[in-house]
């Protein structure tokens, strides 16, 4: 009888160890949720820039949780997947593109796309996390109202947030919850608890530069006189001092 | 005996120098790589090695985005994943010094001494230029190789030798088509005909002229080598190496880091609907100045091929930076039959500079 009772006692005390455990990870994440940040600046100027993301999680223990940066870009940039495979060799994060980039098409004729960066893969998530992504501008259509810059908006990355050891994401109302790639090599999909945005920082706008579309007219007819003008004036001069 | 060795040691300084710098700048970028953020290889290079990566793993190199040249580069790269990284640039600056070497011979074929032949040889082996494009990993010594052995075997009549070749350096890039003109005009049998009266005979005696042995033989073994090349590679890779390794630069319009005396125009005018015949207007001027110094210069075909060159690359509608050394490595070989002084000489090239300098300026000045 005294076996009976030990043995239940002992379900009893593991039953509560693992829902007390699996509370202690969920309040774990709830507190991250609630306290962490992330932000996104643009250093460099010109056609080549860096996306420099930044993470500040709140100070727990962090073991187990796993971070998701999903960027989502506009149209009027690009990554070279080339130059991020070479850089993700040498860095410690990884990154998935969500589909395949054109590097030589002007902005008006592509879209936007999403990117996945998942920071820190082996070893455990730091307080801190920089993720520093080169940014390269694409050409834009001339301007016609006299601008000559053109403005493209780089939002601050979605933040996804999940842990093995908690799995009832429903309680982390308002934060949603969405499915997205386990790791970078997309073999499989998981559930992440998404940063509801502290709309604290906006969109953060690049300036390219754009031509002229209202010069358009004396552009073609300079261009063209200068080089017939040279046309004649070079055939005229050759044909004088041929080799006969 | 003195005179001898002193003349030998001297032909090979140069070469053998030559060579131990280029080497010494590919350790050295091999080095800049991998310790600073800024790196020396040039991205076509990677280009080359994705693509002959590719290649050993028996797909298409136009799997690579933005490899638009001949399967037969990566081809030759491969053993850049078998065997070194390195290979490649090493096989350029190879070709580099041996594009001199090929400068060395055509000047004595054409009459120089050797004292001067070498002299006028070092404006090419110790040419910062060609030193940095090669062993920063471009391809463009390849073809000035192919090119200069061309010249050097139309010079020694070698024929067959000069069209295998020409068809090889057709096959590499499209350009050198542009020489087939004056090549056809050389090469035809001249007649002394006075040709003040036009008549339809002489029209005929001219489009006759054309119709010799030599001209015939060169035209069937060049051509004969590129559809061969090209029938090769199209069987092995399809519609998509005819489209990048020619369609694409024949149509092509790059408005990003152009040289092109036309780029602004075409990017203004990229999606109305008069781009094609404003493209028609620009080859115009390019076709014209090629018919004219085809037929005002063919007797002196290194200089004929300059001009071609330096035409071709002045008025197309695409120019990277690469481009001028095609000009580049055909200047030694006229330098000593001009009639310039070294005062005008100099004075073209700082005009030369100066308009590269207003050209890339204001895209260098801070604030943009």
């Amino acid at each position: 009888m005294y076996f009976v009772l030990f043995s239940v006692l002992a379900c009893l005390s593991t039953c509560h160890c693992f829902t007390g455990n699996d509370e202690n990870h969920c309040g774990l994440l709830k507190r991250l949720l609630e306290s962490s940040r992330v932000s996104v600046e643009i250093n460099k100027k010109g056609f080549h820039r860096e996306a420099v993301t930044t993470v500040e999680l709140s100070p727990d223990v962090l073991s187990g949780v796993r971070v998701l940066l999903v960027h989502r870009w506009p149209r009027g940039v690009y990554l070279d997947p080339y130059q991020l495979a070479s850089l993700s060799v040498e860095s410690d994060w990884q990154i998935l593109l969500d589909s395949a980039i054109d590097l030589e098409l002007p902005a008006h004729k592509t879209s936007g796309f999403v990117t996945y960066v998942y920071p820190t893969v082996d070893g455990p998530t730091p307080r801190l996390l920089k993720v520093t992504i080169p940014v390269h501008g694409r050409y834009h259509k001339p301007s016609y109202d006299g601008k000559t810059f053109t403005s493209v908006d780089i939002e601050a990355p979605e933040l996804l947030l999940r842990t093995e050891k908690c799995t009832q994401l429903s309680i982390f109302e308002p934060h949603a919850v969405v499915d997205a790639p386990c790791t970078a090599d997309n073999s499989s999909a998981c559930s992440w608890v998404k940063l509801q945005h502290q709309q604290e920082q906006g969109a953060v706008g690049l300036q390219f530069p754009v031509g002229d579309g209202s010069l358009v007219t004396p552009v073609c007819g300079g261009t063209l006189l200068v080089t017939m003008i040279s046309c004649v004036a070079l055939s005229k001069y050759l044909w004088k001092h041929r080799l006969v | 005996m003195e005179r001898l060795i002193t003349g030998l040691t001297g032909k090979y300084v140069i070469f053998t120098a030559a060579f131990a710098i280029r080497l010494a700048l590919v350790a050295y970028g091999d080095y800049q790589d991998r310790t600073m953020v800024v790196k020396y290889t040039d991205i076509d290079y990677h280009v080359f090695t994705d693509a002959a990566r590719f290649i050993t793993e028996g797909e298409s190199p136009y799997n690579r985005s933005t490899y638009r040249y001949t399967p037969l580069l990566a081809w030759m790269l491969t053993p850049n994943i078998h065997l070194s990284m390195m290979f490649g640039k090493i096989l350029f600056i190879v070709c580099d010094v041996l594009s001199g070497l090929l400068i060395y011979r055509i000047l004595r074929l054409r009459g120089l001494n050797s004292e001067t032949a070498r002299r006028v040889c070092a404006l090419w082996l110790l040419n910062p230029l060609p030193m940095g494009v090669s062993s920063r990993g471009n391809a463009e010594s390849i073809l000035a190789a192919l090119v200069l052995g061309t010249l050097l075997c139309m010079e020694a009549r070698h024929l067959i030798w000069a069209a295998v070749l020409y068809g090889l350096s057709v096959h590499m890039k499209i350009y050198p088509i542009t020489y087939a003109l004056p090549i056809a005009l050389a090469l035809r049998t001249t007649r002394s005909e006075d040709i003040k009266r036009w008549r339809w005979r002489s029209f005929i005696g001219f489009i006759g002229s054309f119709l010799n042995r030599e001209l015939l033989l060169f035209a069937s073994v060049a051509g004969g080598v590129f559809c061969m090349l090209t029938a090769l590679f199209y069987y092995m890779y399809g519609w998509e190496f005819l489209h990048e390794t020619y369609l694409y630069h024949l149509t092509r319009r790059d408005i990003r880091h152009n040289f092109s005396p036309y780029f602004y125009m075409l990017y203004l005018t990229a999606d109305s609907r008069w781009s094609q015949w404003l493209g028609l207007a620009a080859f115009l001027p390019q076709l014209i100045l090629l018919l004219v110094a085809s037929w005002a210069f063919h007797s002196d075909l290194p200089f004929c091929c300059f001009l071609h060159t330096a035409v071709f690359v002045s008025f197309n509608k695409v120019c990277t930076s690469q481009y001028f050394l095609w000009y580049l490595c055909l200047l030694p070989l006229i330098i000593p039959h001009l009639s310039l002084s070294v005062k005008q000489g100099v004075g073209l090239l700082i005009l030369w500079f100066t308009g590269q300098g207003i050209w890339l300026g204001p895209g260098l000045l801070p604030g943009v």
